[in-house]
């Protein structure tokens, strides 16, 4: 495969993972910021998608119309879903005879769909989450069509690795600026409800209720967050699919280049697979997760020296 | 006929031929269209006009225009009602461009070789040697089965009594066929059932003719070959056109970057290293084709690729060079080609033209100047002209001096009056000019059309050119199988 199709493969693919993780995020915030939930702020969530300082992250925070639209349909904002959404596009059509024609049109259709004036409107004056419901439900339309209708092969592994890749990084992110809001102290008592919508944004309170069963706890929600297997995005099970679709890449990479990133990823994964929450507390929650983070974007710099480096 | 509401003022204008009116009557192969538009209501027919126009967009079928930091997508105008073609009419066109393609490929070979044709005094060799599209580089160069020309979109017009012209040769990277394709796609969506009732000629097969005879180019004589299309990337206005040709084909789809020429062989960068390419269909001009033999500013191409080329280690398409054939000043001894290396009368005619270097011809022209239009030989997409009927006194006077300063670098026709074909234009049947591109393949089999092309429309009442640069559109082309 092409280096430039790979690249473009693999950034379409992690420009809409970032996309699916910013859309689920805003939407369960929103419905938390129409809650009496206790000291509900925006700001985590601004730190975490844009690039604003403190001061302007103040300043945005104070109307959550603002932080939605800013978030979403901004086209100043470089990490906006509109942006990302851009961004995922042209990297599809810079590759059209490498995806199939339902997976460019999607990808097409959500970009004029993003454009439409009724969006930015309804964020402004109308109803934020059916906004929010249409995007995401395209979003879904793009994971249905990449599963049914792309070939299986050397650039599918490459959508895998963006995909997987990124949401590690934002399952380990997510946890990072939650805790901090709490300065990472496990025992302090939070609001049941705090964790409730951290759960539900990324789809993991379902899970949470059936596999702990003694209540909401720091600890347990870390545990799912990070290592519980059957949780799609927890940093283990992202982890473990990162790793196998890197394998299927053996028989058409550079040998060299091949086992330098595998080493980088067996290695990183044995560290999540054989850590649990006890024994990363001991070296502190934020500090492992600092280095699971700066690892993890190691790969990311190494796929884009040994497989992506065209021009 | 009855005239129903949307053909209400159909005004063709005066001495043109219009391809669905024979002064009042609807001509034969238009009778099933007609029948329809006279059954659909305005209404109706709008909406169609719309479902054409989110098709092309959801397909992306667009280019972008960039304002103010922000890209706009825009589709290329398209007129709904298809234009058609008999099978009479396209049997002659078949013939007249196979036989001007022979000898087109064979003049190629000939300037570029032993050069019979200026010695024996039938083209001026200075005709030849001030064409900057000559290349010097391409003398004596083993081409692959002697084609030069794979892919060729020639422009035909219809003048005033129904005579079918050759206006021009397009013979380096003709564009267009994607809309050939795609036109025909939304016909089928917006008119159900009329294709199969009116008995029209698919032209689906075109990418894989095309494919079939770039294999067959391969140095390597291996079954499986590696071809790719080489695209000046995502700014170009055909770059649509690259990806559906690429996707249609099942061909890798490169630019300049991802290529890489070592010791005369071109590879692609790929994620598990260099891998040999052995044809390129390129859609890159030959000025850009090669930094280090043509513009070395270009980043487009590949450097050493016409070496490799030279050594017959990768098969270009089409074969660089070719611009000295569909130069306009050229272009006026196609005819005189077609006799010296057939021995046969041409099929399709020339539009008169007027060389400007020979002094009485240009006395005649500059007499008789608004009843011209004046082209610069070396220009293509409409830029450039000078329509002789109505351009102002001072454009005239300006064009006169830069004429009699290079008379090498203008010829000059009569106006032809382009015929006419019913368009959908603000609610309601209009006439328009039009012309006609079918694209030719020629491989080491022969030479073969598929039954269709591009017909070009020029949307602006009264206009003549039909160019996309000049506020042209396009049509769905039927060709008749009876």
């Amino acid at each position: 495969m092409l280096s430039r199709v790979a690249d473009s493969l693999y950034w379409m693919s992690r420009y809409m993972e970032r996309t699916d993780c910013m859309l689920r995020m805003l939407k369960v915030n929103y419905a938390s910021s129409q809650d009496v939930v206790q000291d509900f702020t925006w700001n985590s969530i601004i730190r975490i998608f844009t690039y604003l300082n403190d001061d302007e992250v103040d300043e945005l925070a104070k109307s959550s119309r603002d932080v939605l639209s800013y978030i979403i349909t901004s086209r100043e904002n470089h990490n906006s879903v509109y942006n990302n959404i851009v961004k995922a596009r042209e990297n599809a059509r810079s590759v059209q005879d490498n995806v199939t024609v339902e997976l460019w049109q999607c990808l097409n259709d959500f970009y004029h769909l993003i454009r439409e004036p009724r969006i930015e409107r309804s964020l402004r004056e109308g109803d934020p989450v059916s906004v929010l419901d249409t995007l995401i439900r395209h979003g879904m339309l793009y994971y249905g069509i990449v599963e049914y209708t792309m070939f299986r092969g050397v650039g599918l592994s490459f959508m895998n690795l963006g995909k997987y890749l990124e949401r590690s990084l934002q399952s380990t992110d997510i946890l990072d600026i939650k805790f901090s809001d709490l300065s990472y102290d496990l025992d302090k008592p939070a609001d049941t409800a705090y964790w409730k919508y951290l759960l539900l944004s990324i789809s993991g309170y379902a899970l949470y209720l059936k596999s702990y069963r003694s209540g909401f706890e720091a600890r347990n929600v870390i545990d799912q967050i990070l290592f519980n297997v059957s949780f799609p995005r927890s940093l283990a099970y992202s982890m473990s699919l990162l790793q196998r679709n890197f394998e299927r890449l053996r028989s058409s990479s550079n040998e060299q280049s091949f086992e330098h990133i595998q080493f980088m990823i067996g290695k990183l994964y044995s560290r999540v697979k054989y850590s649990n929450v006890h024994s990363i507390t001991t070296i502190g929650l934020h500090q492992y997760l600092k280095e699971v983070h700066d690892e993890l974007h190691a790969v990311g710099q190494s796929l884009n020296k040994h497989y992506f480096a065209y021009s | 006929m009855a005239m129903t509401e949307l053909f209400e003022k159909y005004d063709t204008p005066a001495r043109t031929w219009d391809e669905m009116y024979d002064a009042r009557e609807v001509r034969e192969p238009y009778h099933g269209i007609y029948e329809f538009l006279r059954t659909i209501s305005r209404e109706e027919l709008g909406h169609q006009e719309e479902l054409a126009r989110r098709l092309f967009m959801s397909q992306g079928i667009t280019f972008t225009v960039y304002s103010s930091g922000e890209g706009i997508e825009k589709i290329f105008p398209f007129d709904i009602i298809p234009r058609i073609i008999t099978a009479r009419d396209w049997q002659h066109i078949e013939s007249g461009i196979k036989q001007r393609l022979k000898a087109l490929n064979l003049f190629l070979k000939d300037v570029y070789s032993n050069q019979f044709i200026l010695k024996d005094n039938i083209v001026p060799f200075e005709v030849i040697y001030s064409c900057p599209h000559y290349l010097r580089e391409m003398q004596n160069v083993p081409v692959p089965h002697d084609i030069y020309i794979h892919i060729a979109g020639i422009d035909l017009i219809r003048d005033a009594d129904g005579t079918l012209y050759v206006l021009e040769d397009n013979l380096r990277t003709p564009s267009g066929v994607s809309y050939m394709i795609e036109n025909r796609e939304v016909t089928k969506r917006i008119f159900p059932a009329l294709i199969p009732q009116n008995k029209v000629r698919p032209v689906t097969l075109y990418p894989h003719l095309l494919l079939k005879n770039l294999m067959a180019l391969s140095p390597r004589p291996i079954a499986n070959p590696s071809v790719v299309l080489l695209t000046p990337g995502m700014y170009n206005s055909a770059y649509f056109e690259h990806t559906t040709l690429a996707r249609l084909m099942g061909i890798e789809l490169v630019e300049g970057s991802d290529l890489v020429v070592d010791n005369h062989h071109v590879f692609t960068k790929t994620t598990a290293g260099l891998q040999p390419v052995d044809v390129i269909y390129r859609r890159v001009d030959d000025n850009f084709l090669d930094p280090l033999v043509f513009n070395p500013d270009s980043v487009l191409g590949v450097s050493g690729i016409l070496s490799a080329y030279r050594k017959g280690n990768v098969a270009i398409v089409n074969s660089p060079g070719n611009g000295v054939a569909d130069d306009k000043a050229i272009y006026t001894y196609v005819p005189e080609m077609i006799r010296y290396y057939l021995n046969e009368e041409p099929i399709l005619k020339n539009v008169p033209t007027y060389q400007l270097t020979n002094a009485d011809e240009l006395e005649y022209v500059f007499q008789n100047i608004d009843r011209m239009v004046i082209k610069r030989t070396n220009e293509s997409g409409g830029y450039g002209m000078l329509m002789g009927h109505v351009a102002s006194e001072s454009e005239i006077i300006e064009y006169k001096a830069r004429i009699r300063e290079d008379p090498r670098q203008f010829i000059a026709q009569p106006i032809i009056s382009l015929s006419t074909s019913p368009c959908y234009i603000d609610g309601r049947i209009q006439p328009r000019r039009v012309d006609l591109r079918p694209f030719a393949l020629t491989g080491p089999e022969g030479i073969e059309i598929v039954p269709g092309g591009l017909t070009r429309v020029a949307l602006r009442e009264g206009s003549l050119v039909v160019n996309s640069s000049q506020g042209g559109g396009s049509k769905d082309t039927w060709v008749l199988s009876h």
